[in-house]
């Protein structure tokens, strides 16, 4: 991943201007964009891309496998084009912060290209027009136009050109605009009936009421905005070329049209509960095998913090415990989810390199369950009865050695159940780096009903593993620890 | 020479002052016990002779080493010195014989079976050979402060302290120590006794130390102290307890 960013980083970008110009000349005289001319820039490169998580139809997961008119439009082009792509699949706001910081290189999500946009990203070719509609609850027959919108409340996906549109005419509509994250959760807002209608991007919810999401659309689509694949301004122009060649070799060659139909007229298999947690086992049990990595590494960097901040703060050194405290403070003081974008987010700008998700996932929860292991290892140690201590220095025993052998074996046994309690409240933690595009258990559940929309049955199934492997684990901690801590 | 010399030996918490000044000499083979009514600063007078107790001021030389000297090897000089706590203080994750090992495993260099045959020897002197295997948690309050002096008599120390050793012991347990300490005192070992036990200390001790409100207020041989007290302090002090 990094060879496609060195070159473009690197010598490689003395060539851009002559190659831009070529490929360009190329486009403009119609000569097929797979010549040797345009493959220049980027054949046999790998391009890491950022993309939403759920923005079905564009992007989201079936069987596992990330799916959809963004990623088929994608793979397609960069077969033609002879170029590698990686997908990141971040959310929508967390891929362009990546490609701000230049995580990713470029980002696909069914994004509108604005003005604003304009100003520090550079687009590709529109590939897809699109347009706001307005949807309501199937059984809602109250509601046919904006007019039937006043005193009402309305569902909008943050940031998105709904939420834009719906701002524009709510005066004069009288209506109250509420945004959400996700679009599965707007949904479920309007079934609920939290909010009476939701505005969102025509592809968008043709996909949902063809998947069965329990909506119906109500207005004509309004005149919208264009879709474009960014790359950060001025970044790489020879992956914006390229792009812009395959895509029109795919309309020419109708590949396009069938790439869209796919999604747009067919949406989602219904399936029986069973076969709801058969078809996504590999997704859950690959969110499940993430969330009990990122709980192992966590919990073994933070056991390494808690012993070496608890010592500090038993020990003697006024301005090592100060070090201890000043830890302990910061990370109990903060809410681990603002931890752990600033891990991904906030990092990478100050360091000037990429840190990948599981990395800051596991910075974060090490060095927030280290500040809590460190108060378990200091209570531990100090609820040992000082006359432990004295007899052991008495017999003329150094004070490492008291620790070693008389001290630590009895604070084990003090921390055990504090140890094993930190354990749980980490693994259950890990669900909180859903929000950084970490695809453990939580982000595997969310990836699955935004497709499906079946989001109850889906946060069910996803509550009863946690809890089946927390009791599982929880039991056989108590096992060892009855065993080795008699 | 003093085994144990003490001048001027002061100590504070904060501003409070419970040790003030205080010059005691102990000679080699002497068993001095020391007396007085709790808050006197009797405890803490023994906690300083292996300074447990940060010394705030004066001097106090065990073996020809002064203990204020901060060149001085603590962890060196304490294996000269046995101390027996009100509490025991035993390793309750650890067996009875283990407890006695652990010093002179971690800190001589003879061999694992010498150390452990010492320790077996050391347990029988204290009448618990049979007790090697069981865990503190097992024994009695007797037993367990029994295992504390073998533990204390493990590095073969010159000197030992005992800290109101029978103090939370069942009365009729306290007999069962006694007769050690008092075994231990007939074989010649230079020993500070804290205790409440004044028929003990009548019986046991060369000299008798009368402390008070930091002080040492009497100080004499066992007959003459209990006999005829000369302090208002003390007499009030023996009419009390006697």
């Amino acid at each position: 991943m990094l060879s496609g960013k060195r070159a473009l980083k690197g010598p490689a970008k003395l060539a851009v201007p002559l190659t831009t110009f070529l490929a360009t000349l190329a486009l403009l005289l119609g000569i097929p964009a797979a010549g040797a001319v345009a493959a220049d820039g980027v054949e046999g490169e790998t391009f890491v891309i950022g993309t939403d998580t759920t923005f079905a139809p564009f992007e989201f997961r079936q069987d596992g496998e990330l799916v959809g008119i963004d990623m088929d439009l994608l793979n397609a082009i960069a077969e033609e084009e002879g170029f590698n792509v990686e997908i990141q699949s971040l959310g929508f706001d967390a891929a362009l912060q990546s490609l701000q910081s230049n995580q990713v290189d470029g980002v696909i999500a069914g994004m509108s290209i604005t003005d604003e946009r304009r100003q520090v990203f550079d687009f590709s070719d529109p590939y897809f027009e699109s347009g706001i509609q307005m949807a309501v609850a199937e059984n809602n027959d109250d509601v046919a136009g904006y007019e039937d919108l006043r005193g009402k409340r309305v569902a909008v996906k943050t940031g998105t050109e709904g939420q834009t549109f719906a701002e524009s005419i709510k005066d004069q509509y009288g209506f109250e605009v509420v945004a959400f994250a996700q679009s599965a959760q707007m949904y479920d807002d309007v079934k609920a009936g939290g909010s009476v209608a939701v505005f969102d991007d025509y592809p968008v919810l043709a996909y949902g009421v063809a998947s069965g999401n329990g909506l119906k659309t109500v207005t004509e689509k309004e005149a919208g905005s264009s879709y474009g694949f960014a790359v950060n301004k001025g970044a790489s122009p020879e992956l914006l070329t390229a792009f812009n060649d395959g895509l029109a070799d795919l309309k020419a060659s109708g590949e396009y049209d069938e790439i869209l139909d796919t999604y747009l007229e067919s949406g989602a298999k219904d399936s029986s509960f069973w076969s709801l947690i058969t078809d996504n086992g590999p997704a859950f049990a690959k969110g499940m095998g993430l969330t009990l990595l990122a709980t192992a590494l966590s919990l073994l960097f933070a056991l390494v913090l808690g012993v070496f901040f608890g010592f500090l703060k038993v020990g003697s050194s006024k301005i090592l415990r100060g070090i201890a405290t000043v830890y302990v403070s910061i990370f109990r003081g903060t809410p681990v989810l603002v931890q752990a974008f600033f891990f991904y987010f906030g990092l990478p700008q100050l360091i000037g390199q990429p840190v990948d998700v599981l990395t800051a996932g596991v910075l974060t929860l090490s060095l927030n369950a280290g500040a809590y292991m460190t108060e378990i290892v200091r209570g531990g140690i100090q609820s040992v009865d000082p006359g432990q201590m004295e007899a052991a220095r008495s017999l003329g025993l150094g004070y490492g050695k008291t620790m070693q052998k008389v001290i630590i074996p009895q604070a084990i046994k003090i921390m055990t159940p504090s140890f094993i309690n930190q354990f749980v409240i980490t693994l259950k933690d890990t669900s909180l780096l859903a929000v950084i595009g970490f695809a453990e258990l939580t982000y595997q559940g969310q990836q699955i009903y935004a497709v499906n929309f079946r989001t109850a049955e889906v946060l069910l199934i996803v509550a009863a593993l946690y809890f089946i492997v927390i009791t599982l684990l929880t039991k056989l901690a108590d096992v060892l620890d009855k065993r080795f801590n008699k | 020479m003093s085994k144990i010399q003490t001048i001027g030996l002061r100590k504070s918490y904060g501003t409070n002052e419970v040790l003030k000044g205080l010059d005691v000499s102990v000679a080699e083979g002497e068993v001095v016990c020391v007396i007085g009514p709790s808050g006197s600063g009797k405890s803490t007078f023994l906690r300083c002779l292996n300074k447990l107790e940060d010394i705030t001021g004066g001097t106090v030389m065990v073996d020809g080493f002064d203990l204020t000297d901060p060149k001085v090897n603590l962890n060196e000089v304490r294996q000269h010195i046995g101390m027996v706590f009100q509490h025991f203080n035993l390793f309750p994750h650890m067996s009875v014989l283990d407890n006695i090992m652990l010093a002179p495993a971690q800190l001589k260099k003879a061999p694992k079976a010498e150390v452990r045959k010492t320790a077996l020897a050391l347990l029988e002197r204290v009448g618990l050979a049979d007790k090697a295997d069981a865990r503190p948690a097992q024994l009695s309050g007797g037993q367990k402060q029994r295992v504390a002096i073998a533990r204390a008599l493990a590095m073969q120390p010159d000197i030992m302290l005992f800290d109101e050793a029978t103090s939370a012991l069942d009365p009729e347990m306290v007999g069962e120590v006694l007769q050690v300490i008092r075994d231990l005192a007939r074989e010649g070992m230079t020993m500070v006794v804290v205790t409440h036990e004044m028929g003990f200390a009548r019986e046991v001790a060369d000299r008798v130390i009368f402390m008070a409100d930091g002080h040492i207020v009497e100080e004499n041989t066992p007959e003459l102290l209990f006999g005829s007290p000369q302090a208002p302090r003390l007499q009030d002090f023996l009419a009390k307890v006697l």
